[in-house]
C-alpha cells in the first residue's frame, strides 16, 4: 500500500531468484513453496507445520536414476523396486514375500510361486512375511505343492484325497 | 504475455527443462549465449521431464509427471495446451516426426511406447513388450525410423523399429549401463547416446552397426541433443548444459543456469526444419 505514508509501504516481491542461500536444499516454485523432484516436504508450511525438503524416504528400494520417486509433499513412494510396495516401499508387493528391508537385494522379496493345483482359488498371493500360500484341504508345504501324509491326488485341483489303505496290508 | 516468460527470438536455440520451467539458451554458431538464457515457459507446479520441438509450427512439446500429461505451447510465448491427459503414468521421453505430424513417447511405469497425432488424436501403443525402464526416444523422419533406450539395470539396451513398431531390433546391448540420453542427427546419420553408468558418450551409424566412443568421463548425463558437430547434454551433477565437440572428442563449453536444480530433457529448436520428406507425409 503506497498511500499510507510510511517507509514500509512497499515490500519486496516474494519472488527470489534462487530459492535458498544454501544450495541443494531443493526448494522450487515461484515462492519456493515446493520441493524438487526426488524430495518431499512443505517448505512454507502451506498445509501444516513447516517441513523442509528432504530426499525421498523409500527404504533404499528406489532407483536414483528414476524420476518421480516420491510425491513431493507427502513423500509417498511411487516407484518402489525389488518387488516392494507401500508408502515407504517397506513391504513386499502382492504375490511376493520376505523382508523388504533386508540389506541385500537377494534377501528382499521373493515370488510366492503358489502351486496352482494345491492353492485355494488358484491364488497368486501368499502371507507377506512367511510366504505361506492358502492350501486346499489336506495339502501342505509353503507353496501348497504336496499332499499331507496319508493323502494323494494333488492333480485333482480340489485338494488331496485320503489314501484309504487297508491297515492290515500296508507297511505303515 | 507474462513478464517472466520470453518469446524465442529467431535463430537456433537449446530448449531444456529445469524443475517447472522450460528455458532456452540461444546458439550463436555452436556457442551457447549464456547471458541470453531465459525462461520460455513457467509451470511451477510441474516436473517436466522430456522436451521436443516441432520445427514446422514452432511449438515445444513436453512430458510432465506430477499430474502425468503431455502438453505443448508456441515458443513465441503461447499459452500451454494439454494434448494428452489420460492413461499416462510416468511419461518421460518424447519425440516428434515433423513430417508425418506425429509424436512418440515412452512411459516408464506402463513400460510401453505410444504414438499419436500432434493434437493427441489417433493414439496407439506400438511397443509393449520387453521394456523395463524406457526413457529416451528419438525419430529419424526421412527414413521412418524410431530409436529408443531402456536403462534397465539388468539388461540396458538401445532399440530401433519402424514408426509403426514393426521391424523391431536391438542395436546396442553390450557395455551399456544407464543410457539416459539419445539423439539422432539426420545430416550425419549418427545415433549417439549418453550413459550415466559408463560415463561415456558414444555413437553409431544404425545402418552400419559401427560403434565409436566420442568422450568418456561424463559426470551424470540425462538428456542429450545434437546440432551439427556438437552434442549438448544436461548434467544432473553439475546442474548444467554441457557442449561436446563430437569431432574433437572433448567438452568445449558449459552453461550453468543461476538456478541450482536438476536439468532434465533437452532439445534443439532449429531455425528451419531440416529438408526431407517421408512415406507417411505424402500418403
Amino acid at each position: 500500500d503506497a498511500t499510507s505514508g510510511s517507509s514500509s509501504d512497499c515490500q519486496p516481491c516474494p519472488c527470489p531468484n534462487t530459492c535458498s542461500v544454501v544450495p541443494r536444499t531443493r526448494e522450487v516454485g515461484k515462492r519456493c513453496e515446493l520441493c524438487d523432484d526426488g524430495f518431499f516436504g512443505d517448505p512454507l508450511g502451506q498445509s501444516g507445520p513447516v517441513r523442509t525438503c528432504r530426499a525421498c524416504k523409500c527404504s533404499e528400494n528406489i532407483d536414483p536414476n528414476a524420476v518421480g520417486n516420491c510425491e513431493r509433499e507427502t513423500g509417498e513412494c511411487l516407484k518402489c523396486i525389488y518387488n516392494t510396495d507401500g508408502f515407504f516401499c517397506d513391504r513386499c508387493r502382492d504375490g511376493f514375500y520376505g523382508n523388504a528391508l533386508a540389506p541385500a537385494v537377494g534377501d528382499k522379496c521373493k515370488a510366492c510361486s503358489c502351486s496352482p493345483l494345491g492353492t485355494l482359488g488358484s491364488q497368486v498371493s501368499c502371507s507377506p512375511v512367511t510366504g505361506q500360500c492358502q492350501c486346499l484341504s489336506n495339502v501342505e508345504e509353503r507353496d501348497c505343492s504336496a499332499c499331507q501324509p496319508g493323502f494323494y491326488n494333488l492333480q485333482s485341483g480340489d485338494g488331496c484325497d485320503r489314501c484309504n489303505c487297508n491297515p492290515i496290508g500296508s507297511t505303515n | 504475455p507474462r513478464p517472466d516468460v520470453h518469446p524465442l527470438p529467431p535463430g537456433t536455440h537449446l530448449l531444456y527443462a529445469q524443475s517447472g520451467r522450460i528455458e532456452h539458451v540461444p546458439l550463436e554458431g555452436y556457442e551457447m549465449k549464456k547471458d541470453a538464457g531465459k525462461a520460455v515457459l513457467h509451470l511451477p507446479e510441474k516436473v517436466i521431464i522430456g522436451v521436443a520441438y516441432d520445427c514446422v509450427e514452432k511449438m515445444v512439446y513436453w512430458t510432465e509427471i506430477t499430474s502425468p500429461s503431455i502438453s505443448k505451447a508456441s515458443v513465441q510465448a503461447g499459452e500451454p495446451t494439454a494434448v494428452i491427459t489420460s492413461d499416462l503414468d510416468s511419461p518421460e521421453g518424447i519425440a516428434i516426426d515433423h513430417l508425418s505430424r506425429t509424436m512418440f513417447w515412452t512411459d516408464s511405469v506402463k513400460d510401453h511406447i505410444e504414438v499419436a497425432s500432434l493434437d493427441g488424436s489417433q493414439r496407439r501403443v506400438i511397443i509393449d513388450t520387453d521394456l523395463v525402464n524406457p526413457r529416451a526416444i528419438v525419430t529419424d523422419p526421412p527414413n521412418g525410423n524410431l530409436y529408443w533406450a531402456d536403462w534397465n539395470r539388468e539388461a540396458p539396451k538401445i532399440e530401433t523399429s519402424h514408426m509403426d513398431g514393426s521391424n523391431r531390433r536391438v542395436l546396442v546391448k553390450d557395455d551399456l549401463s544407464l543410457p539416459n540420453g539419445l539423439t539422432y542427427d539426420s545430416q550425419s546419420s549418427l545415433l549417439c547416446w549418453a550413459d550415466a553408468g559408463t560415463h561415456k558418450l558414444e555413437c553409431t551409424h544404425p545402418s552400419h552397426g559401427d560403434r565409436r566412443k566420442v568422450i568418456e568421463g561424463l559426470q551424470y548425463p540425462f538428456g542429450i541433443t545434437s546440432f551439427g558437430k556438437n552434442i549438448y547434454y544436461t548434467d544432473w551433477r553439475r546442474d548444467a548444459v554441457v557442449a561436446v565437440d563430437r569431432h574433437a572428442g572433448k567438452e568445449s563449453d558449459m552453461y550453468q543456469p543461476q538456478k541450482k536444480t536438476k536439468i532434465y530433457g533437452i532439445a534443439t529448436a532449429y531455425a528451419q526444419c531440416p529438408a526431407g520428406q517421408n512415406y507417411c507425409a505424402v500418403n
